[in-house]
């Protein structure tokens, strides 16, 4: 048996190593557990990174983190079989600091938080997987059980880190719905490409990224798609449905192939190499399938506690993961100096949590996966849009040239869209993301 | 007659070592043959160097002794070669050593021009190819079984002229360290994959390490050896000596039967050519069915347990 | 391992590491090899290495001492060690470019200050993969040596003496008597290092890697190589085919079009039918009697 530890942290990706760090800084003895051999040595994900959550916890981490470009340009794509509708945003301003989203490589950024909190004094171990949680003889949870020989851990507080799927916190019973439709599979390939094309093909000069997001790329299965870039290599990757995916029988593979084929993507990523193919869960039911924060002295955060948002145009779980993990360190520290009565640290995360961005956008957005996922909005409504755009477009005089209302008017009839269910969604979709 | 190269065979019981002659024939200059029974594999070989054939029975494996007393002999060589096979492997660096020469090790292929030998060289498990191009004379081991030999072209009309080198010989400190206890015939369970005749493999459908202890035992009854795909391999189902593929090893057996594997071509294009193929599978149209000369669809599992049945006896069975 | 060695107070068991990227990216065009430190750490017939010299340490009671020749980052893999359960970890300052001969002479000389009479290597490098080293360091250190070593184990019978197998060609192994002063090579199948205690592992990451200079290389003259590029296997010479066959039989044999194959055939049996047919077949390809 080891030193007693103020905090075991299970998992080093950004929930874990931000928790760590908070611990760590605000003086309290931290163990970082991460089974990988370094930390995001396994972690995939699509790859942009929202760095607004790190302005607190690390001074101009701007000028230190390994970042691959910061996106200056996102655009929101619909395609159908042959066509496709893009509103292009750019902006210099999210080109300088403070900067808004930035590409970056997991192992590279994972690595270098999770360093962060070793350097405030973090003890982190790789290597070595959480297998359970420790509890005394009368139950209640007193550190975690690893698989190295003499390999119990005992501190006063647990926080689970572990990623979707939390072992620890559905041992602990926290997860009262984890349905397979409250997941979805994120599958991503790394092309390479080099610079210079990159730069080309997206718009870009130095250190400047593109971002997009894609909905009407996934044939029948709802989920959507996005291409990342990154310095000399470019993300491309789905997000689908689950049980869509099962129904339609089809290897997500055979999906990403078929947009890489589509005429308004193929020219982006002709040519490059594939460098590696991974596929991942992401909990994505929303607010409403969050399991509950925590239990006695065990802690839940990021992905473990299905905190990421992935509703639809947004796919954003790494800043959540840091604020919830960063959050649930704070409210460890201050149950420590206050004598650390069991209950305290978790109703200090759930207060701080709620206060945050972490629970206010969940709960704004929890009918957003629903919503974004519905046949209307993975099919119809990209068709219709591109039939509308492509009737304003195509010069077909001598015939006069129609109204917007009217052509409107005739490509909702021939999408075979109801008016009812348009105003409905269009009213979900301005509370939701109004 | 050429002297530029002299290829090093040391030989164990009369028997010559993997690779021995095609290091012979690749040298095209004269070659030596050391250890025990050199006369008997002087006359069981095909290929006659373009050179000198000479002899030097010199007793047990000894490779820092026997360096010491062939640095006259192998002195005069700009190139001398062995083949990488485990006691070629062993000996090289010693004669390199005692020349005071490099080491090229693992070469593909050797070519001798005017000014120097040309060796390509394989690296990193065969991903990377090396060519050097050395003026100063140099010691080389030969990759067995690149090259092959060709009896037609490279055979010898006449008996070899063996001539039998008498050199003084002065034990070390460390001879008969380490000693030698016996010699134990092939094994195919235990047997290096890449030699194995014969290989019985499995793949991801076979689902547990259980499943891969029963059919190993099945490969031992048939005279086989065991081996995996990655994804077997990477379950922790088989240790990873047993991945056949790119990033496995590569073999050539006359017989293979594939359990449960799909025929994924990083696979595959570790196989080799076997004469014969058998493949078990779920599903009738994957590669390695279609590869196979008798592809049957069944359940592997239960296939399994009916082979382990009709060859194991019962006390195997039940572990 | 049986526990029949005799005890020696004063025996120190060497392990010789490097520092490799165990999955390094190959471009499959260009041969170019790209590493990442954080990818790197010993090879399986490294930790092989380790292990038994951990488990004869045991034994005998005699210190594991670890030696690396390399960069900084090599100290990552000594600590592993040193948790795993080394006495004492020392790297030599140098980089992995270094030629065999070098490495050998290196670690000789670490050795020999220490007092090492038995090292164990792993039996290949897997950047280099020359499997020299060992070698180089037995004539360096005049010590015997036994390499590509599958198992070892105590003799029982005398102080420091072991028994090994050694994989030769074809399949056939030898059995060995092996006493100290001597170096020997494992496979990475001969053991598996065993899982660290996490207290070690949470002591090791504090403790020290003594460092020393590289030592100026003295070896034959080093070689590099004029081009490198992807692995291209050439052709393997094959034996022609008879003269007496026609062109069109000679075809056929040097395509393997005449090696004797069933026609192909695809069957949809259970389980018990199935393993008849197969045993029939090998039956008739003369695999089985
Ligand atoms: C395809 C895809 C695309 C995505 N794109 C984006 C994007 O562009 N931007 C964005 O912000 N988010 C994105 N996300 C979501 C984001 O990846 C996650 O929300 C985020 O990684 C969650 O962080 P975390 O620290 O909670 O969990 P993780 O990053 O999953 O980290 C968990 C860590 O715990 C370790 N661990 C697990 N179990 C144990 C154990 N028992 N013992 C010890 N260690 C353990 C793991 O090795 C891992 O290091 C994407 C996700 C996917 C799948
Ligand atoms: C860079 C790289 C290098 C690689 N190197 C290698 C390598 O060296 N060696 C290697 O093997 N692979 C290698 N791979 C992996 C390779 O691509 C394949 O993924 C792997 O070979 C597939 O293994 P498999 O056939 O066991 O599994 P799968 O492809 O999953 O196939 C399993 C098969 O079992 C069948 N099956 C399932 N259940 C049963 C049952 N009960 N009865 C009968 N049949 C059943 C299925 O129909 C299927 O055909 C490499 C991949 C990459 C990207
Ligand atoms: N730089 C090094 N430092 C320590 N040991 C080494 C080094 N290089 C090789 N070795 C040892 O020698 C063995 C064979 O390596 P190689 O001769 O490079 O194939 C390795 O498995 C190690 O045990």
């Amino acid at each position: 048996m080891t030193e007693r530890f103020d905090a075991v942290v299970v998992g080093a990706g950004p929930a874990g190593s931000a928790a760590a760090l908070v611990l760590a800084q605000g003086g309290a003895s931290v163990c970082l557990l991460e089974r990988g051999p370094f930390p995001g040595s396994k972690n995939m994900y699509g790859g942009v990174i929202y760095g607004r959550i790190l302005d607190g916890l690390i001074p101009q981490w701007w000028d230190e983190a390994p970042v691959q470009r910061w996106v200056t340009r996102r655009c929101t794509t619909m395609l159908t079989a042959g066509q496709a509708l893009t509103i292009d945003y750019r902006t210099s301003a999210w080109g300088s600091p403070p900067y808004n989203g930035a590409t970056a490589f997991r192992p590279d950024f994972d690595a270098w938080l999770a360093g962060k909190a070793e350097a405030a004094g973090a003890v982190l171990v790789c290597s070595t997987t959480a297998t359970g949680l420790l509890r005394n003889e009368a139950g209640a949870i007193v550190g975690v059980r690893t698989d190295r020989p003499d390999g119990d851990i005992e501190a006063r507080t647990v926080i689970a880190c572990d990623g979707v799927n939390s072992f620890l916190a559905k041992e602990a019973g926290l997860y009262h719905h984890a349905e397979a439709d409250h997941f979805t599979l994120g599958v991503k390939e790394v092309l390479a490409l080099p610079r210079r094309d990159i730069e080309e093909r997206f718009g870009l000069r130095g250190l400047e990224g593109a971002d997009f997001e894609i909905v009407g790329c996934t044939g029948d299965v709802p989920g959507g798609g996005f291409i990342y870039t990154n310095l000399d290599s470019i993300a491309v990757g789905l997000v689908l449905s689950l049980p869509g995916l099962a129904a339609s029988k089809r290897r997500p593979e055979d999906i990403l192939a078929e947009m890489k084929t589509h005429p308004a993507i193929a020219p982006l990523v002709e040519g490059a190499e594939l460098k590696e193919y991974s596929a991942h869960l992401i909990p994505e039911g929303g607010y409403d399938m969050m399991p509950e924060l925590g239990q006695d002295n065990l802690l839940i955060a990021g992905d473990a506690a299905a905190m990421c948002l992935a509703a639809g145009i947004w796919l954003e779980g790494v800043n959540f993961a840091i604020g919830s993990g960063a959050a649930a360190g704070e409210a460890v520290v201050e149950a420590l100096t206050r004598g650390g009565v069991v209950a305290q640290p978790l109703e200090g995360y759930r207060r701080r949590l709620e206060n945050s961005f972490v629970l206010a956008d969940h709960k704004k957005l929890r009918r957003a996966p629903g919503l974004v996922l519905s046949d209307r909005v993975q099919s119809r409504y990209p068709q219709l849009a591109c039939n509308l755009a492509e009737r304003m477009f195509t010069v077909d005089n001598p015939s006069p040239k129609k109204g917007m209302v009217a052509l409107g008017r005739q490509e909702i009839k021939r999408s075979g869209v109801r008016l009812r269910d348009l105003a409905r969604d269009a009213w979900t979709g301005l509370r939701t993301f109004g | 007659m050429s002297t530029g190269a002299l290829a090093i065979v040391p030989v164990r019981d009369g028997i010559l070592p993997l690779g021995g002659e095609e290091t012979i024939a690749e040298g095209g200059g004269s070659a030596l043959l050391v250890g025990t029974g050199v006369e008997t594999a002087a006359r069981e070989m095909v290929v006659q160097p373009a050179g000198r054939l000479l002899g030097w029975e010199a007793g047990d494996y000894r490779p820092a002794a026997w360096a010491e007393a062939l640095f006259d002999t192998i002195a005069p060589h700009a190139a001398v070669i062995l083949p990488a096979s485990p006691d070629g492997r062993d000996l090289a660096p010693h004669l390199a050593a005692v020349l005071r020469r490099p080491l090229l090790t693992g070469a593909i292929r050797l070519t001798f021009a005017e000014h120097g030998t040309r060796v390509e060289v394989a690296r990193r498990g065969g991903l990377v190819g090396e060519l050097y191009e050395t003026p100063v004379p140099v010691v080389v081991t030969m990759q067995p079984g690149v090259r092959g030999v060709d009896p037609s072209v490279e055979h010898r009309e006449q008996p070899p002229q063996l001539e039998l080198l008498n050199l003084p010989f002065s034990p070390t400190s460390s001879s008969g360290n380490p000693e030698l206890v016996e010699i134990m015939p092939p094994d195919p369970a235990t047997m290096d994959l890449g030699e194995a005749p014969r290989i019985v493999a499995g793949g991801q459908g076979l689902g547990s390490a259980e499943l891969f202890a029963r059919l190993g035992k099945i490969a031992t009854a048939l005279g086989a050896s065991l081996g995996a795909t990655r994804v077997a391999a990477d379950a922790g189902w088989v240790p990873f000596e047993r991945q056949i593929g790119t990033t496995g090893v590569a073999v050539k057996p006359r017989l293979y039967l594939a359990f449960a594997i799909s025929g994924a071509v990083q696979h595959t294009s570790g196989l080799g050519h076997p004469d014969h193929i058998i493949s078990v599978n779920l599903d009738a149209s994957c590669p390695m069915m279609t590869m196979a000369d008798l592809a049957i669809v069944c359940d592997a599992r239960a296939l399994i347990d009916e082979l382990a049945g009709r060859l194991l006896s019962s006390t195997d069975v039940e572990t | 391992m049986t526990a029949g060695g005799a005890r020696l107070g004063a025996a120190r068991l060497g392990v010789a590491m490097k520092w490799v990227d165990l999955r390094p990216e190959i471009d499959s065009l260009t041969g170019a090899v790209h590493t990442d430190a954080r990818f790197s750490g010993a090879s399986g017939a490294d930790q092989a290495a380790l292990e038994l010299a951990l488990q004869l340490g045991g034994t005998w009671g005699a210190d594991v001492v670890v030696v690396s020749v390399g960069p900084a980052g090599s100290e990552t893999m000594l600590r592993e060690a040193l948790a795993a359960g080394a006495t004492q970890a020392l790297r030599v300052d140098g980089d992995t470019a270094m030629a065999s001969q070098d490495v050998a002479r290196a670690l000789a000389e670490t050795f020999k200050g220490l007092g090492v009479d038995l090292v164990l290597c792993g039996d290949w490098s897997l950047d280099r993969g020359s499997g020299s080293v060992p070698a180089f360091l037995a004539g360096a250190m005049g010590f015997a040596q036994a390499l590509g070593l599958v198992s070892i184990a105590p003799d029982g019978r005398s102080p420091c003496g072991l028994s090994a197998q050694r994989r030769l060609d074809g399949g056939r192994r030898e059995r060995l008597r092996i006493q100290a002063p001597a170096i020997l090579s494992v496979e990475s199948g001969a053991a598996r290092l065993r899982r660290a205690a996490l207290t070690r592992v949470i002591e090791a990451r504090k403790a020290t890697v003594e460092v020393r200079p590289a030592p100026t290389p003295v070896g034959a003259p080093h070689l590099a190589p004029t081009r490198v590029g992807p692995y291209r296997p050439r052709a393997r010479t094959l034996p022609p085919p008879s003269l007496t066959l026609s062109p069109r039989e000679r075809v056929l044999a040097l395509t393997g079009a005449l090696v004797e194959r069933t026609p192909p055939q695809t069957l949809v049996l259970e389980a018990p039918e199935a393993a008849e047919r197969i045993l029939d077949q090998l039956r008739t390809w003369g695999y089985l009697t």
